[in-house]
């Protein structure tokens, strides 16, 4: 037993540390306690879909669960009510609009940052990082008068402008090209490089890792957004999906209905996590990027 | 030989050309960042002295609104609600985070797996997981209930009870929010070096132990940013309460986002909400420099 334990041991750990030498005992507590916890924090999925798929009339817990009566309606219903096409048109112009516009920006200015010299950069630099003490709870009254002062209450660019200028997207790029050898960027200068193509060039292409973190976080982020939205796009042809769904929800409708609403909701989210699941997990750790 | 025939100007706009350059990439950011986050913020302060009218006729009335706030016992009842909150779920979520972090740091076939579940809800929207939770916790056909009925537990009113109802909000946002603290904690785990805890356990301590006197010291200052973090998310909690109690039942979950909330777009006092404001900003402000002190420029 204790042979086999050792040359496991042995080997590298394809993922994290070498794993200790365990008994066969341990090893079984041990997967039951990483599956009872992950059976408690699937279960609100597995519950939401199997509601989803059930028939109106199915309310019992067994029935939930057991019952073979299995149905779309409840998402045909969801697809074929134009508000809540609407909503998730509206989610998807905020989410991808501002994705876009962020990373734009973030990366010139982090380029900017980490390897230009000009007046006041690093005051400049850390008010962007000061103000990320402020929490935009607090900055939201102002900034709604301030948009209804511009006539940007219920347009898309009220929406989205406001949330672009992303201090941590900005801090993220400048960390990330500030490891960027200086030789590159001089070459280029060298072979008669413009300002512009430097950076189109040479860095742009250096930075896609760092851009497809951000890009990931932004999108969760405005996706999942909900107290801007409800504030600055209160006409129900310019909410968001959060919205929308916050909305259906206070005008108490069936629970299956209700069930694949979010359930539809969840999908776009869903698809980025399954495909970058490994990649958004491990930027966590290395970025503390934070939604 | 040219410098000397170039005119001064000439020469400052040519010397200041990489000045120019830098501006010229950091000036959209600068712009919008200026336009709608720094003018906003300092105009939240001036609204809390304010009696603002949207269309026109806003008049100074100093510290008024903070008087009032003073004298306002729904003010204090929101205050009490919030750090009840925060008091409820920030151990939680800690403790929880540490178990699970502690759980999912061994390289064992599958853990990906276990790792991308736990880690599932925190992509979820507030919104989204509160039309999934109002259901679960739903007092007479709800799923917890139902699942509690199997083995004779009588219903609980778990959002309908203003005891219950600050609990089982906080349980579902750790639920949806422990992913991201154990995968911070994780990462500090793996900083400890292997030697020291096979150091402790060649010396005969158990694992408790190496877990007490070796690990958690060590993981001190990782573990102060995630309550930290946790802190300032649950002095901030709003789309739960919006989407499953309404600030309800009776107040009990009122908290200080939501009441900024009712004031001003329901109620149009903008100047009495940014007060609201001033006091969630100082309370942040307090608990991010205690990290700050204590543990020097943590990271963002």
């Amino acid at each position: 037993m204790s042979a086999i334990a050792v040359s496991e041991a042995g080997q590298p750990a394809q993922d994290g540390r070498p794993s200790a030498p365990v008994s066969r005992t341990k090893r079984i507590l041990l997967y039951t306690a990483l599956t009872l916890l992950a059976v408690a924090m699937a279960m609100p999925f597995v519950a939401m879909l199997l509601m989803a798929f059930r028939p109106d009339d199915v309310t019992a817990l067994r029935d939930i669960f057991f019952s073979t009566s299995f149905t779309l309606d409840n998402f045909r219903a969801n697809l074929r009510n134009d508000s809540m096409l609407r909503w998730f048109l509206n989610s998807t112009i905020y989410a991808v609009v501002s994705v876009v516009l962020v990373l734009v920006l973030s990366s010139l200015a982090g380029y900017a940052f980490a390897k230009k010299r000009f007046f006041a950069r690093d005051k400049i630099f850390w008010l962007f990082i000061a103000m990320l003490v402020v929490p935009a709870q607090v900055t939201i009254i102002p900034l709604f008068i301030l948009i209804v002062k511009m006539d940007g209450a219920n347009t898309y660019w009220g929406l989205i402008l406001p949330t672009v200028a992303n201090a941590q997207g900005v801090f993220l790029m400048r960390q990330y090209i500030i490891g960027i050898p200086d030789d590159l960027i001089e070459a280029a200068k060298l072979d008669g490089a413009s300002e512009f193509r430097v950076f189109w060039q040479i860095i742009l292409p250096l930075t896609v890792p760092v851009q497809a973190t951000l890009g990931i976080f932004v999108f969760l982020w405005h996706w999942n957004d909900f107290l801007w939205p409800l504030i600055v796009a209160q006409q129900s042809a310019m909410q968001t999906l959060t919205v929308g769904l916050a909305t259906m929800q206070s005008l108490v409708p069936s629970t299956n209905s209700m069930m694949a609403a979010a359930a539809i909701s969840f999908l776009p989210s869903l698809v980025i996590f399954i495909i970058c699941q490994r990649f958004i997990v491990q930027s966590i750790a290395s970025s503390g990027i934070k939604g | 030989m040219i410098s000397r025939t170039e005119p001064a100007w000439k020469r400052v706009w040519r010397q200041s050309a990489p000045h120019r350059a830098g501006y010229a990439f950091i000036l959209p950011v600068l712009i919008l960042f200026l336009l709608f986050r720094v003018w906003p913020t300092i105009d939240g302060l001036l609204l809390s002295f304010q009696d603002y009218r949207i269309r026109g006729g806003t008049t100074w009335i100093g510290f008024a609104n903070f008087r009032d706030l003073w004298d306002d016992k729904i003010f204090w009842g929101s205050l009490q609600v919030t750090l009840t909150y925060a008091l409820i779920s920030v151990p939680l979520a800690t403790v929880v985070a540490v178990a699970m972090a502690l759980l999912i740091d061994r390289a064992i076939a599958g853990i990906a797996w276990y790792r991308a579940i736990y880690f599932l809800p925190y992509i979820t929207s507030f919104v989204m997981i509160s039309v999934i939770w109002s259901w679960i916790y739903r007092t007479n056909d709800g799923l917890l209930n139902g699942l509690l009925g199997t083995v004779g537990i009588a219903p609980i009113p778990w959002l309908t009870d203003e005891r219950y109802v600050l609990p089982s909000l906080a349980i579902m946002a750790v639920w949806k929010g422990v992913g991201y603290s154990m995968m911070i904690l994780l990462a500090g785990l793996r900083a400890i070096p292997a030697t020291l805890a096979e150091a402790s356990a060649v010396d005969g301590a158990t694992g408790a132990q190496t877990f007490w006197r070796i690990t958690l010291p060590l993981l001190k200052p990782v573990l102060f940013f995630v309550i930290v973090i946790e802190t300032i998310g649950s002095f901030q909690v709003f789309d739960a309460i919006y989407v499953m109690t309404g600030g309800g039942p009776v107040r009990a979950s009122y908290s200080l986002v939501y009441m900024l909330y009712d004031e001003s777009f329901k109620f149009q006092n903008y100047g009495y909400a940014a007060a609201i404001g001033v006091v969630l900003f100082a309370m942040t402000f307090t608990v991010t420099m205690i990290q700050r002190l204590m543990f020097g420029r943590g990271e963002a």
